[in-house]
C-alpha cells in the first residue's frame, strides 16, 4: 500500500549522461495485501489460540480487489505479452499475499503463474512477510527473504536476483547487505534529497560499506544464495512519472488530466537518461484508479506506442545486464538514513513517526527470541503475520486530522483502534509463550494492569 | 466593518448548569476579540443584575448586560420548572410567570422591549428559550437572525421530544436566516429530523477557553503519596442523555476482569438516586464513587487525577466536558454518538450502546503506557488550536456575509 502524493507536474529532470536514444522502460508493481485484524477482546487474551485475523474481512477485500485488478489485469498484461514480445514487466509478490491466494483464490495464482509462463516477467525478492524486520532483526530480515525466495523458485520456478525491501525502505547498509546476501540490484526510491541535481534515469551504487564481522556471519548463515556479489546496482523510482500513473491519473484537478499513452510516453522519451523506472503498486489498475478512468485502455496502449516509437522495456535485470555492458561509470547513490517511497517525508515516519508505533514495533520485536525458541510454525507465522508493515502503517496519526490517505487505507476507525487490535494480539502470544515456557514464570504478567507509577 | 450583534443567551458563568453557559461565554469572549459589539440580554431570577456584570471579561468595555426578570434555567422541562415555581411566591409568579409557556412569552416581550432603543446589526439567538426572543427582536430591527442550536430537544430526550418545545425549535430554525450548529452530528439532526435544508446551516464547533489550555500536572498519582489504584471517570448531568447507566454497565465489565479499578460519577441530576441504586444491584459498591454536583476545582483534580475519561452520552451534540479532559491530559473514550469526536482525533470513539468495546478501549488505555501517553500529549495539544477566538472569526464572517446579502 502505498500512500498519494502532492500532485506535481509530470516533468522528470534530464540525465547527465544523454546517450541519444530514449531511455529504456522498467516497469514494477508491487503485489501485497495484508492479513488484517479481528476485532479482538481483552476478555479473549489467553484464549485466541492465534485466531488473530479477519478472515471474513481479508477474503471479502481479497475477492473485491481480485475481480477488480487482480484478474483483469492479469489478463490484459497477459494479452500485452503475447502481442508484443519485447514487452517486459516485473512483480515483487510478497508471501503474504501468495498465503491468501491459497486460501482466497488459486485462480489469482494460477493467473500470476500464467503470466511468469510468459518468459517475459521477471520476479523480485521481498520479505516473505512484507515486513519492518530490515529496522530490527537482521536475521529475521534474512530469514524472511530465504522464504520469499524460495517460495518463488516453486512456485513459479525462477529464481528472484534483485531485492526489492518493503515500501522501498531503503539506505547504505541494506545495498551492502542485498550484495552479500547474492543480490545483483537492488530497488530503492529516487529522493531528490540524496539525488540533488542528477536524474534517477541510471544506475548508481552504493558507497563501500563494511558490514562487521557479527553481521557478515549472521549473513552467511541464513542468505538465500551460497555467494555474494561483487557489486550491486541501485535501481531508483522516478517518482513523477510513476506517480503520474499511480495518483494523479484520474485527478480533474491536475493539470496533465486526462493523461493520454501517447502523451506519456512523450514524457518518457523527454526524461532523458538511460532507464525511467516506473515503480507502482499493481492496484493501481482498477482499484486505486477504477476502470472506468480508462486506466486500462492506458496500459493497453503503452506496449504498442513504444514499439512503435522504438522505446525498449527491459525488466531490472536486463536494466542492470544493459547499463553493465555499457561501460558507464556508475554514480554512488549515498542513503546515511532510511528513505521509503511513502508520503511526503519518503522516510520511515509512516510506520515508525509516533509512540504507539514505535512501541508496537519494539514489542513484536522483544518476541523473536521466545517464539523461535517455541519452534512452533504455526506461532512463527502468526508472529511474522503481525510483523508486516501495514499494521504499523494504520497507527500512523500523521496528518491523520486531514482524513488523508492513510485513512483511506485503513480498515480500521482510528490509528488508536489500530493499536487496541494489535497490543491484544500481542498480549494473547505473549501468554501463549509464557505458558508454555518451562523455564522460571516470566517476570510480565500481561494480564495485570500497571500500577500509576509503574 | 463595526459590528453590533445584539445576543439572546440563557445561561452564563457563573449561573451555569451545563456546557451552554461555557460556550455562551466564549463566543462572547472571542466576538469581542474580533472587534465586534455586543449587547447581551440574559434570563436570571437574580434580581441584582451586577453579579451578571462581574462575570463578563475584564475587557468587557464593549459589553452591555441587560437583565431580563425570569427564573427560567437552561435545560427546563414543564415538570422542573412546576416544581421550581411552587416553591416561589404568589407574587413572585405573577412576576415570572406559573407555568414554562407563560415564562417564555415574558421573556420574549420583555426581550424586545428592553433592547427596543438598540441599532443592532444582526440578532444572534442561543436554543429555543430565546428563539421567540430572537425572532421577535429581528423582525423589530429589521436586521438578519442568526439561531445557534446548542443542543436540541431529540438530544435531551433520547429522541422522544416533547412537541411543544420541538415546535417552537422548528419555528426558530425556519425563522432564521441562519442556522449555527455546534457539529456536524448536530447538523444532520436538524437536515433529518427537522428538515432543515444542509446549506441554511453552517458549523461552528465550541472552541476551548482560557481556563482549558493544557495542565502542567500530567501525574496520576493520589496526594496521599500511596499508590492508587487507576481511576475512570465520568462526569456530567445524571440524565438520560449522558449515558450514566451505561458507564456504570462499562463498570460492572472492568470490575469482573479488574476489581482494583475505580469509577467516579461525577455529577448531579434526576438520575443520581437510579444510579446509586443500579450500581449497588449490580454489585460495584466498593468501586464506584458518586460525587454529587462538583465545582470547576474538583473538576480539574478529578481530570488530574483519572486515568481515563469515559463519555458515553446517547446523543451529544458537542460535549465539552471531552475537550476538558483532552485538555487536561486525559485519555478520552467518546461515544460515536457526539459532536466533539469531529474535532478530538486522539481518542478512542464507540457507540454509546456498545458497553463492551468501551470497557475494552478503557482497559487497552489502562495497559498500555504508550498509548496512554501518546493521547494525553496528542490531545491536549490538539485542543489548544481549537481556540474562541478562531471559532469566533467564522461567525463573525456569517454576520457580515448576512448583513451584506
Amino acid at each position: 500500500m502505498t500512500p498519494k502524493k502532492k500532485i506535481q507536474l509530470g516533468t522528470s529532470k534530464p540525465a547527465n549522461q544523454q546517450t541519444g536514444s530514449p531511455p529504456s522502460i522498467c516497469l514494477y508493481f508491487q503485489v501485497h495485501q495484508p492479513y488484517r485484524l479481528k476485532d479482538l477482546r481483552i476478555s479473549d487474551v489467553g484464549s485466541m489460540n492465534l485466531q488473530y485475523f479477519d478472515t471474513e474481512k481479508n477474503s471479502a477485500i481479497f475477492r473485491k480487489v481480485a475481480e477488480k485488478c487482480y484478474l483483469p489485469t492479469n489478463a490484459l498484461l497477459l494479452e500485452l505479452l503475447h502481442a508484443h514480445p519485447n514487452f517486459k514487466i516485473a512483480f515483487s509478490i510478497s508471501g503474504v499475499f501468495l498465503d491468501q491466494c491459497k486460501e482466497y483464490g488459486e485462480d489469482v495464482l494460477e493467473s500470476f503463474r500464467k503470466l511468469g509462463e510468459a518468459g517475459q516477467v521477471e520476479f523480485l525478492a521481498e520479505t516473505y512477510y512484507h515486513s519492518l524486520s530490515c529496522l530490527t532483526s537482521l536475521r529475521e530480515f534474512l530469514e524472511q527473504v530465504s522464504l520469499h525466495v524460495r517460495t518463488i523458485e516453486k512456485l513459479f520456478r525462477v529464481t528472484p536476483k534483485v531485492l526489492r525491501n518493503t515500501e522501498l525502505i531503503y539506505r547504505n547498509e541494506l545495498a551492502q547487505i542485498a550484495r552479500l546476501m547474492g543480490f545483483s540490484g537492488i530497488l530503492s526510491e529516487g529522493a531528490d534529497r540524496i539525488l540533488g541535481d542528477r536524474s534517477a534515469n541510471q544506475l548508481f551504487e552504493p558507497p563501500d560499506f563494511k558490514v562487521s564481522l557479527k553481521d557478515q556471519r549472521t549473513i552467511r548463515s541464513f542468505r538465500p544464495f551460497n555467494k555474494a556479489q561483487r557489486d550491486i546496482r541501485i535501481l531508483l523510482k522516478n517518482y513523477r512519472l510513476s506517480d503520474d500513473v499511480a495518483f494523479r491519473f484520474s485527478d480533474k484537478s491536475w493539470i496533465g488530466f486526462p493523461l493520454t499513452a501517447e502523451c506519456f510516453t512523450d514524457w518518457l522519451m523527454g526524461s532523458g537518461g538511460f532507464t525511467t523506472n516506473l515503480f507502482m503498486d499493481y492496484e493501481t489498475f482498477g482499484e486505486h484508479q477504477w476502470a472506468d478512468t480508462g486506466i486500462f485502455d492506458f496500459l493497453r496502449a503503452l506496449p504498442r506506442i513504444w514499439q512503435e516509437r522504438g522505446i525498449l522495456a527491459r525488466t531490472p535485470s536486463e536494466t542492470i545486464d544493459a547499463w553493465n555492458q555499457s561501460k558507464q561509470p556508475t554514480p554512488c547513490y549515498d542513503a546515511h538514513e532510511f528513505l521509503s517511497w511513502a508520503d511526503q517525508e519518503r522516510d520511515l515516519s509512516a510506520w515508525q513517526g509516533n509512540r504507539i508505533q514505535t512501541a508496537a514495533l519494539a514489542a513484536i520485536h522483544a518476541l523473536e527470541k521466545p517464539v523461535r525458541k517455541s519452534e512452533d510454525p504455526r506461532m512463527i507465522d502468526a508472529w511474522r503475520k503481525l510483523q508486516t508493515s501495514d499494521h504499523f502503517y494504520y497507527m500512523c496519526t500523521k496528518y491523520w486530522s486531514d482524513g488523508d490517505v492513510h485513512k483511506y487505507f485503513s480498515p480500521y476507525d482510528s490509528p488508536y483502534e489500530a493499536y487496541r487490535r494489535f497490543s491484544h494480539a500481542l498480549c494473547d502470544l505473549k501468554q501463549m509463550l509464557d505458558s508454555r515456557s518451562h523455564d522460571a514464570p516470566s517476570t510480565i504478567h500481561h494480564s495485570a494492569l500497571p500500577t500509576p507509577d509503574s | 466593518m463595526s459590528l453590533h450583534a445584539l445576543m439572546f443567551g440563557w445561561e452564563y458563568p457563573p449561573l451555569h448548569l451545563g456546557g451552554l453557559g461555557v460556550a455562551c461565554q466564549g463566543l462572547v469572549q472571542g466576538l469581542l476579540r474580533n472587534g465586534v459589539k455586543i449587547t447581551l440580554v440574559l434570563p436570571h431570577a437574580n434580581k441584582n443584575a451586577e453579579r451578571d456584570v462581574a462575570v463578563l471579561t475584564t475587557d468587557n468595555a464593549s459589553v452591555t448586560t441587560l437583565s431580563v426578570p425570569s427564573i427560567l434555567q437552561p435545560y427546563d422541562t414543564h415538570g422542573s420548572y412546576d416544581i421550581r415555581a411552587g416553591n416561589i411566591s404568589r407574587e413572585d409568579c405573577n412576576i415570572y410567570g406559573g407555568d414554562i409557556a407563560g415564562a417564555i412569552e415574558k421573556y420574549t416581550a420583555a426581550s424586545v422591549n428592553i433592547s427596543r432603543n438598540l441599532a443592532p446589526n444582526v440578532v444572534h439567538c442561543h436554543d429555543w428559550m430565546t428563539y421567540g426572543a430572537g425572532v421577535r427582536a429581528a423582525h423589530y430591527h429589521r436586521v438578519p437572525l442568526v439561531a445557534h442550536i446548542h443542543a436540541t430537544e431529540l438530544d435531551r430526550t433520547n429522541f422522544h421530544p416533547n412537541k411543544w418545545i420541538y415546535g417552537f425549535e422548528k419555528r426558530g430554525f425556519d425563522a432564521a436566516d441562519r442556522i449555527i450548529a455546534v457539529s456536524n452530528y448536530t447538523k444532520n439532526v436538524l437536515t433529518e429530523h427537522y428538515g432543515i435544508a444542509a446549506d441554511k446551516i453552517a458549523v461552528v464547533h465550541n472552541g476551548t477557553s482560557e481556563h482549558l489550555t493544557p495542565q502542567a500536572n500530567f501525574g496520576m498519582h493520589s496526594r496521599h503519596g500511596k499508590k492508587d489504584h487507576p481511576m475512570v471517570l465520568f462526569l456530567g448531568r445524571l440524565v438520560l442523555q449522558k449515558g450514566p447507566k451505561q458507564f456504570l454497565d462499562m463498570a460492572k465489565i472492568i470490575h469482573r476482569k479488574h476489581p482494583e479499578v475505580q469509577f467516579c460519577v461525577a455529577g448531579d441530576g434526576d438520575m443520581l438516586p437510579e444510579m446509586v441504586t443500579y450500581a449497588i444491584n449490580q454489585g460495584l459498591s466498593q468501586c464506584v464513587l458518586f460525587t454529587g454536583k462538583v465545582g470547576s476545582r474538583e473538576v480539574s483534580e478529578l481530570y488530574n487525577r483519572a486515568s481515563c475519561f469515559v463519555m458515553p452520552s446517547l446523543s451529544e451534540p458537542f460535549g465539552l466536558v471531552a475537550l476538558e479532559a483532552a485538555a487536561h491530559g486525559t485519555p478520552v473514550v467518546l461515544s460515536k454518538q457526539s459532536g466533539v469526536r469531529e474535532v478530538l482525533d486522539h481518542s478512542f470513539q464507540v457507540d454509546f450502546w456498545d458497553t463492551e468495546k468501551m470497557a475494552d478501549c478503557v482497559l487497552t488505555i489502562l495497559r498500555e503506557k504508550p498509548l496512554a501517553l501518546q493521547l494525553r500529549s496528542e490531545a491536549s495539544r490538539a485542543v489548544t488550536y481549537l481556540t474562541w477566538q478562531h471559532q469566533a472569526e467564522v461567525v463573525r464572517s456569517i454576520y457580515e456575509n448576512l448583513i451584506q446579502a
